[in-house]
């Protein structure tokens, strides 16, 4: 019996906001109601780390909540999809450049799905989350490291660009 | 042999049972809130899911309380259904719950001692419902084994009616439903005690609360005696009362359902013990 065909049975979704708007967290909240009904494909919100298997992430990662985003994902057991949600987790968004705002989440932990928009359509999610199954059951159980610990890509603006990364998500993806 | 036939296989296929009872509940209640839900094997999914995952455990104690919460809740519904002894009976449920209680406490997690502190009120509010039920079983039967329950012909539910508004009363305690769900309360403090489990430890966790519906719905059993039909109809009612009120209402703080239990149910319970001793 292969148990990775039932980890997109079953992915369980934290949900953790770094200091967005709020706008993405509604959409978030939007897809477990009943119109689109995340639930049917199995998932939760669970609310716990250790629990969990999708991390989606909203906002840009601000100076107060770089260490809890990197201990939320070190607590979630592998293996493990991120998805960052809307522009600002993407890329910092409309905050990109502000004195409290470190940019896109891909700086701090690895993530594998970037989903668009600045309030993101919960299709939007819903498609980023199918893709992101599809990581997840190719992934194992090592652990990974992030992407601004491998190399040291800095921007004029001192922040990552998720197209200094994008060639590496693209083997996981094929 | 062929009596125990029966309950062997209950106790064998138990959390098969439970989970698909689990899976049902799940799309009974997204049925009622206009949405579709989980396919009926979401529970197993989310089982070999769990059993997937990377080891994590906060420490052997803690993992090791988890497993035995499970083993001896199925020992319990094991002496439950072979006709042992109630008083023992809901003493196997308490030590189980208690385990759970302690491995709660033995983590250094805020969320888990609050959902210890909780679960332990809770066990206050439901565990002298179930005593006192059980003496007024006593009193009707002269025997406390539940195998001269389930083999009277007169249905219990006739002669203590009021004991069985009292058990209604205080199975969404027992199975953490709303609006008694202090001690798992998922928004607020994101499932209590088993908030520091993860893979196969949280399976155990996960399924002790499927053979907690098997446990429960045997109790709502025991009132229609060897009248099978009757008991079916208890157990399909309680589990449509449990799904519409898990729906329909909002959770209530633990002082108020503290208050309700001992204030109500107890009472209806107690009066109905007075009742059955005086007949
Ligand atoms: S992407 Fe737009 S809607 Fe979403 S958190 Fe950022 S600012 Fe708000």
């Amino acid at each position: 019996m292969n148990l990775a065909s039932y980890r997109k049975k079953s992915p369980w979704i934290l949900h953790f906001n770094a200091g967005g708007c709020n706008g993405c967290d509604i959409e978030i909240l939007a897809c477990l109601g009943p119109k689109y009904d995340i639930e049917r494909f199995g998932m939760i919100n669970t609310g716990n780390p250790k629990q969990s298997d999708i991390l989606l992430i909203t906002g840009p990662v601000t100076k107060r909540t770089r260490e809890r985003l990197v201990e939320i994902y070190a607590q979630m057991p592998e293996p493990k999809v991120v998805i960052s949600c809307g522009a600002c987790a993407s890329t910092g968004g409309v905050f990109r450049g502000m004195y409290n705002c470190e940019g896109g989440v891909d700086q701090f932990i690895p993530v594998d799905v970037y989903v668009c928009g600045c309030g993101t359509r919960p299709e939007q999610i819903i498609d980023g989350v199918v893709q992101a199954l599809g990581i997840l059951e190719k992934k194992t159980k090592a652990l990974e490291e992030s992407v601004k610990l491998k190399k040291e890509a800095w921007q004029e603006d001192g922040q990552l660009n998720r197209r200094n990364i994008a060639d590496e998500i693209k083997p996981l993806l094929a | 042999m062929n009596e125990y036939l029966i309950p062997v296989l209950l106790i064998v296929l138990a959390p098969v049972i439970g989970g698909l009872v689990y899976g049902f509940d799940r799309i009974v209640k997204a049925r009622m809130q206009r949405r579709i839900g989980p396919p009926l094997l979401q529970p197993f999914y989310d089982f070999l899911k769990l059993a997937d995952k990377r080891q994590m455990m906060v420490h052997s104690t803690h993992a090791f309380l988890g497993i035995m919460h499970f083993v001896s809740l199925w020992f319990a519904l094991a002496v439950l259904l072979l006709g042992g002894d109630l008083i023992l009976v809901i003493f196997l449920h308490l030590l189980s719950t208690s385990l759970l209680i302690l491995a709660g406490y033995s983590t250094r997690s805020v969320f888990s001692h609050l959902g210890a502190n909780r679960m332990a009120i809770s066990v206050l509010a439901y565990e002298p419902v179930l005593i006192i039920i059980a003496v007024s079983i006593f009193m009707i039967n002269g025997s406390f084994d539940t195998s001269v329950v389930f083999a009277s012909d007169q249905p219990l539910l006739y002669k203590m009616p009021l004991a069985f508004i009292a058990l209604l009363l205080i199975l969404p305690i027992k199975l953490k439903k709303s609006p008694f769900d202090v001690a798992e309360a998922h928004q607020e403090i994101t499932g209590g005690v088993e908030i520091e489990y993860s893979g196969l430890f949280f399976e155990a966790v996960y399924t002790a609360k499927w053979l907690d519906y098997i446990f429960c719905y045997t109790l709502v059993f025991l009132f229609a005696g060897s009248n099978i039909l009757l008991g079916i109809g208890l157990v399909v009612f309680t589990f449509f009362y449990l799904a519409a009120l898990d729906n329909s209402t909002a959770r209530v703080n633990y002082k108020q359902m503290l208050r309700f239990s001992l204030g109500v149910a107890f009472t209806l319970a107690f009066i109905n013990l007075l009742i059955n001793s005086l007949i």
